[in-house]
């Protein structure tokens, strides 16, 4: 179980994230990418040196070049050839990868883009919610997961380069992406589609598990959740926080932020921008928009200090 | 073919024509072609002129979004900088893109054309000279005001491409979105007047003798250049309107929720948003085409090739709009489609970039300042097409879509593509307009820089967006790795701009104004017809082309042209005037009288301005008032146009007698009415790929059109209006009295038509309710916006008649009535049954 | 009496400097730790500190944070109370924010620097 209560950025770092494929949907474009990139330099590099010739050469040389038989093949026969033979892998390629509806007993979840974070709704056999929850992604690996991807405003995009290329989330329209890790870690992601605002700061992560620590993931989030009392969960029935939250096993139903029932248990808060713990979720309830200017969530400036060490406190133990 | 107009080529013998020319001759010309002076400056059309008005306010775009560009690097130097706070990148990164592309890089090629073409084809001037007079100001009135809206935080923050459903009134309730579309207008406006100019000006004003294959490659490149803006701007004036009425009456056009669909607005702007890269590119290619070979000091290789080249970039570039939606869902054989047209366009790209690596190899290529930014550009602009090539491939796009990595590439295409062109041909022409030339010591500082700069600030981009990071960032977490990659990208940012200042300096201390004679001279030594010794008046006459290279093949041509040895050495009617050819070979066909200065263009181009600045900020009756001013300074700048002359025949030098006055569809006025249909056909042709596309998308929310037997009667109405406008011509012909009737009461009879056809549709459809609604009510006010200029028109003509300016043997304005008013018919024909068709 | 003059000047011209709290006896690289922790625990979502995002306006800004004379006006302002305050705030609106006691005294550290 990483550490919440820091944070490192889960997207970058080195080996570049679309040069370090983790699964079977991303390892092929891998091989294309470098294909690509070694023979754009190769490509470079002839015309660099024909350009050299042409300048520089011995004369035997710079007449040789200086006919139409140079265009024709540099220009035409060499690309068609070339071209040619990447389209094919590349239109093979597309169709290998094009997320087909799902297959039985396939893992379902449904992504949608929110301005600026992630709802992320685990669905079973027959596509009823199962498991609530946001801005992360639990899988467990070698297996594939298909994502069906929604948008609840404007335009985003999920890419998480290390498992998949990105697709894009489009009000009206479900797009299929399908993912598999194959081995167990975090694999960071970031919204790839403008979207206004706060789109820099709407990360995520995919978490993937080996068999048994999914197993408890999957049994702690379905486990009926203990009874809660005290200050915390008083206050946040009082002051408004179930018109947007919901927490299974207390009255608060809200749909239109993120669902908090295991919010201690994130790696981060606002999306990947910040550590969780309980000083964090202070900031972040007290004064979100220093954070994240723009978010949905207004300010709570009117706690007192142990009110809102109470409310923090509640949240953090939500795990 | 000998002779394409029964002009017999024979004549051409003639010259240069051996007599001494009469000293008044010169006078005359100096007198009716003088230069301005003070308030002059704004009224003059002249396209001296203009065209380095045009090519200043451009080049002022080019430095002003490249603050706008340094700014956004500062802010990304480092992780989770405050120099600019989220809302304030937003509108500047969206500045940045909308700026460079709208204002900067389409201006900056138009005005070259239109202060180079007429002096490469040896024309007086350009065909409309007013139209590019209006152009000129509408976009620089709106583009500064546009500008503007950044110092007020009312910049739009969407992105260049303004995708909707942000930037629908639900998620943009500010005004900034509007400033964007109304914004966008003018540079459309002027865009498509420029357009119009071009095709007549490279089509039928060229040099006697300069056939097709005998024209500078620059020609042929702005003429498909201006070929491609006739097709594609009207998608995104299209997109515009549609987003502007969705924003401002609630036409859900790209609301999923109510029958629209975000990605209509996709295929529509990408349409344009395409083959607009090839639009900045291609003239940039066709200045290069001259630069390279005047470097060398040799003809260029593979003329023919590099026209095929252009020709077949500008076909193809219309086919691959859709690698910019390669992550939106599309089906895979339409990706695939989408890929091949991507991976084939680069081919012409190839042909060109090698035809000019074969011309170096076999001249003697100098190192002089346009050399470095032609050999500058070669290394730039091939480095980003074979990135582009990468991304054309829609696995590995589905990686780098939307990173820093499209990023490099973009900057690598147009910066190697354009820009660097760019600044070849400014130390290359400059010498044309200017008393003094640039300074070559300089010019290799600048380049240095640039190159330099340019390279060390985007290549590191690649990397970063292999590394995961997305565009149209305001900030991003530290840990990522990104940092370095960033601050190296600032650092050469600056370095470029070093290189700009540089440049501002050089422009500064050695450009003074020549437009007419005392230029600085052939300073490089080209062969084309614009080193030949000009005033204001172009050359004193216009000479017979025999070759690519007049300059290189007639030592003596020069000399000759400034004795009037050839055509036109004198004014024949005492007004301005340039010669008409056919469009294959080049054979004069008429003197076309052109105008002097006139304010009409500005006033009509400002007050242009003024109505679509006031719709933005929604003072509306401003805006009634602007509009109508403009079209009273239009409709008066019109009434000045098709005069009677007093010859009926002029000799153009050798005794060769041609017309002053020509009808029909020889006239340069038939074409520029016809190009124009043409665009307006696009945008109606678009309106209805809209409602099939929502068709198709959203087929839930359709519900049955109007009948299309109740419909016949309407579109039946619009038959005859074409019917109408043809016979007008033809009894205008055959000399009846009451010729004009037919073509007027059409052009009121084709607005109630329209208006019935949204009564019957009202009672179906609400344009508000529904996509397929909106889409109909969309296509319904084109038709109605036409037929209201129908009515104009009619009037106009109407009083033309009454005023006996129709003659049977001048009827240019009766012609051009007829073809607005018949295409009115038959764009409310198809109009009529495509919307009941669709889904019924 | 020239030099008595000379001394009580020299001792009042001393008087003028204030005297110098203890120098932080940790040095630049704790404090160098410190930011980084402070950055991975999140301590910008309620504080200002120059360095560090966000700059949260919840709690005081903590820039200068040196020069204050006390920690959350209760505590003497010295790293060794700072670090046992960061470990344990209850009694003010700050959380208490689970964390090492190298953490502390590194966080410290980097704030006697601010």
């Amino acid at each position: 179980m990483s550490n919440s209560a820091t944070l490192k950025a889960a997207l970058g770092g080195w080996p570049p994230a679309v040069l370090d494929p983790a699964g079977p949907y991303a390892e092929p474009i891998t091989r294309l990418a470098w294909a690509l990139l070694l023979g754009g330099t190769a490509v470079l590099l002839i015309v660099l040196a024909a350009l050299a010739v042409a300048l520089w050469g011995k004369p035997a040389l710079r007449k040789r070049l200086g006919g139409d038989r140079t265009i024709w093949i540099g220009g035409v026969v060499f690309p068609g050839v070339v071209l040619t033979a990447l389209l094919v892998w590349g239109l093979w390629l597309t169709g290998s990868l094009q997320a087909t509806a799902a297959r039985a007993g396939e893992m379902r979840v449904r992504v949608t883009g929110e301005m600026w974070w992630w709802r992320v709704t685990y669905l079973g056999e027959r596509g009823e919610t199962v498991i609530r929850d946001a801005n992360e992604l639990h899988v467990p690996v070698g297996q594939p997961v298909l994502l069906e991807l929604e948008s609840a405003d404007v335009l985003h995009s999920f890419w998480v380069p290390r498992l998949a290329g990105k697709m894009d989330m489009i009000p009206g329209r479900r797009n299929l992406l399908r993912i598999r890790a194959e081995q167990p870690g975090t694999y960071g992601g970031q919204c790839a589609e403008y979207c206004g605002g706060a789109h820099a700061l709407m990360g995520f992560v995919v978490v993937a598990h080996t068999p048994e620590s999914f197993a408890r993931w999957r049994a702690e989030r379905l486990a009926p959740p203990p009874p809660v009392s005290g200050r915390g969960p008083e206050l946040f029935l009082a002051s408004g926080c179930a018109g947007c939250h919901a927490i299974r096993g207390t009255p608060a139903n809200g749909t239109a932020g993120p669902d908090l029932t295991h919010v201690g248990a994130r790696r981060s808060l606002g999306a990947g921008i910040l550590p969780n713990n309980r000083g964090t979720l202070a900031g972040w309830i007290a004064d979100s928009q220093t954070i994240k200017p723009g978010n949905r969530m207004p300010n709570y400036k009117q706690f007192s200090p142990d009110d809102l060490n109470a409310l923090a406190a509640y949240m953090e133990s939500l795990k | 073919m000998r002779s394409e107009t029964g002009f017999d080529p024979d004549l051409y013998q003639r010259f240069p024509t051996q007599e001494e020319r009469p000293a008044e001759e010169e006078e005359e010309l100096r007198r009716i072609w003088c230069a301005p002076h003070g308030w002059e400056y704004l009224t003059v059309v002249n396209n001296n002129y203009v065209g380095i008005f045009y090519l200043g306010t451009a080049f002022l775009f080019f430095l002003l979004a490249g603050v706008l560009a340094l700014l956004m690097r500062v802010q990304l130097a480092a992780p989770l900088m405050e120099v600019l706070p989220q809302a304030t990148y937003n509108q500047v990164f969206t500045m940045h893109g909308t700026v460079m592309m709208f204002l900067f890089a389409v201006p900056m090629v138009e005005a070259a054309g239109v202060l180079l073409l007429p002096q490469m084809l040896a024309a007086r001037d350009l065909p409309f000279p007013r139209l590019s007079a209006y152009a000129f100001w509408a976009y620089a009135v709106g583009g500064l005001a546009f500008f503007a809206s950044l110092f007020v935080g009312l910049a739009p923050d969407g992105g260049w491409f303004m995708y909707p459903p942000y930037t629908s009134k639900a998620y943009s309730p500010g005004i900034n979105a509007d400033f964007w579309l109304l914004g966008i207008g003018f540079i459309e406006i002027s865009a498509i007047a420029g357009a119009i100019e071009i095709i007549v000006g490279v089509l039928r004003t060229r040099a006697p003798g300069m056939s097709l294959d005998k024209m500078p490659i620059f020609a042929w490149a702005m003429l498909v250049f201006a070929v491609m803006i006739i097709i594609a701007f009207p998608s995104v004036i299209l997109a515009t309107l549609l987003l502007e009425i969705e924003r401002a009456f609630n036409w859900p056009f790209f609301d999923a929720a109510r029958g629209g669909d975000p990605v209509l607005w996709q295929h529509l702007f990408w349409f344009f948003g395409h083959p607009e890269v090839y639009i900045i590119f291609l003239p940039a290619a066709g200045m290069m085409s001259m630069i390279v070979p005047t470097v060398a000091k040799a003809e260029l290789v593979g003329y023919r090739l590099i026209v095929l080249a252009m020709i077949a970039t500008g076909f193809i570039s219309f086919g691959v709009w859709a690698h910019h939606m390669f992550t939106v869902g599309l089906p895979p054989m339409t990706t695939g489609f989408f890929s091949a047209a991507s991976m084939a366009v680069s081919l012409p790209a190839g042909i060109q970039v090698f035809s000019w690596i074969a011309t170096l190899a076999i001249g003697r290529p100098r190192f002089n300042a346009p050399g470095l930014f032609v050999l500058g550009s070669i290394v730039i602009f091939v480095t980003g097409g074979l990135t582009g090539v990468m991304v054309a491939l829609v696995p590995f796009d589905w990686q780098a879509h939307d990173t820093y990595f499209i990023v490099a590439h973009l900057h690598y295409v147009l910066i190697g593509g354009m820009v660097f062109p760019l600044f070849a041909a400014m130390y290359y022409w400059i010498p044309m307009v200017s008393s003094r030339a640039m300074s070559e010591r300089l010019a290799k500082w600048v380049f240095g820089l640039m190159f330099t700069g340019m390279n060390v600030a985007f290549m590191p981009m690649h990397l970063a967006g292999l590394m995961g990071m997305p565009r149209r960032v305001y900030t991003y977490l530290p840990g990522s790795g990104w940092d370095m990659l960033n601050l190296i990208s600032t650092v050469g940012a600056f370095l470029f701009a070093f290189g700009v200042l540089l440049f501002l300096i050089d422009l500064a201390r050695n450009f003074r104004m020549a437009p007419g004679g005392g230029n600085a001279g052939n300073v490089y030594g080209a062969g084309s017809l614009e080193w030949l010794p000009t005033e204001l008046y172009s050359t004193r006459s216009i000479p017979v082309v025999k070759s690519r290279e007049p300059l290189w093949d007639d030592p003596k041509i020069s000399d000759n042209v400034e004795q009037g040895r050839y055509f036109l050495p004198r004014s024949a009617t005492g007004l301005r005037e340039t010669i008409v050819t056919s469009p294959l070979l080049a054979e004069p066909q008429y003197v076309q009288i052109m105008p002097g200065p006139s304010v009409w263009p500005l006033v009509a181009a400002i007050f242009t301005a003024f109505f679509f600045l006031a719709l933005t900020v929604q003072a509306y009756m401003f805006g009634l008032a602007s509009g109508v001013i403009t079209v009273m300074a239009m409709l008066r700048w019109l009434s000045e146009t098709d005069r009677p002359i007093a010859q009926d025949e002029v000799d153009i030098g050798a005794g060769i007698m041609v017309p002053t006055y020509m009808t029909g569809p020889r006239s340069h006025g038939w074409w520029a009415m016809v190009i124009l249909m043409i665009v307006m056909a696009m945008i109606s042709a678009m309106a209805m790929f809209g409602l099939a596309f929502l068709w198709s998308n959203q087929p839930t929310f359709w519900t049955p059109p109007a009948l299309l037997g109740e419909g016949a009667p309407i579109a039946l109405g619009y038959g005859l209006v074409v019917a109408a406008a043809v016979s007008s011509r033809w009894l205008h012909r055959i000399g009846n009295n009451w010729a004009v009737a037919p073509v007027l009461l059409a052009g009121l009879a084709a607005p109630l038509l329209t208006w019935l056809d949204i009564r019957m549709w009202s009672a179906v459809l609400a344009p508000d309710a529904s996509g397929q609604g909106a889409a109909v009510f969309a296509i319904l006010s084109l038709q109605g916006t036409v037929a209201a200029i129908g009515i104009l028109f009619a009037a106009y003509l109407g009083w033309r008649a009454l005023r006996g300016l129709i003659t049977p043997t001048r009827n240019s304005t009766l012609d051009l009535a007829c073809l607005f008013i018949g295409y009115c018919g038959a764009q409310g024909l198809v109009g009529t049954i495509f919307t009941r068709a669709v889904g019924a | 009496m020239g030099a008595r003059i000379l001394l009580t000047a020299v001792l009042l011209l001393a008087a003028c400097d204030k005297p110098e709290i203890a120098p932080n006896a940790t040095g630049g690289e704790a404090a160098a730790r410190g930011k980084t922790a402070a950055e991975r625990l999140g301590c910008g979502a309620c504080h200002a500190m120059s360095g560090i995002w966000p700059q949260g306006t919840t709690g005081p800004s903590l820039e200068r944070f040196a020069q204050r004379g006390m920690i959350a006006g209760r505590y003497p302002n010295r790293p060794d109370n700072l670090a046992a305050f960061l470990r344990n705030s209850s009694g003010t609106a700050m959380p208490t924010v689970t964390m090492t006691a190298a953490q502390a005294d590194d966080i410290a550290a980097f704030l006697h620097e601010q």
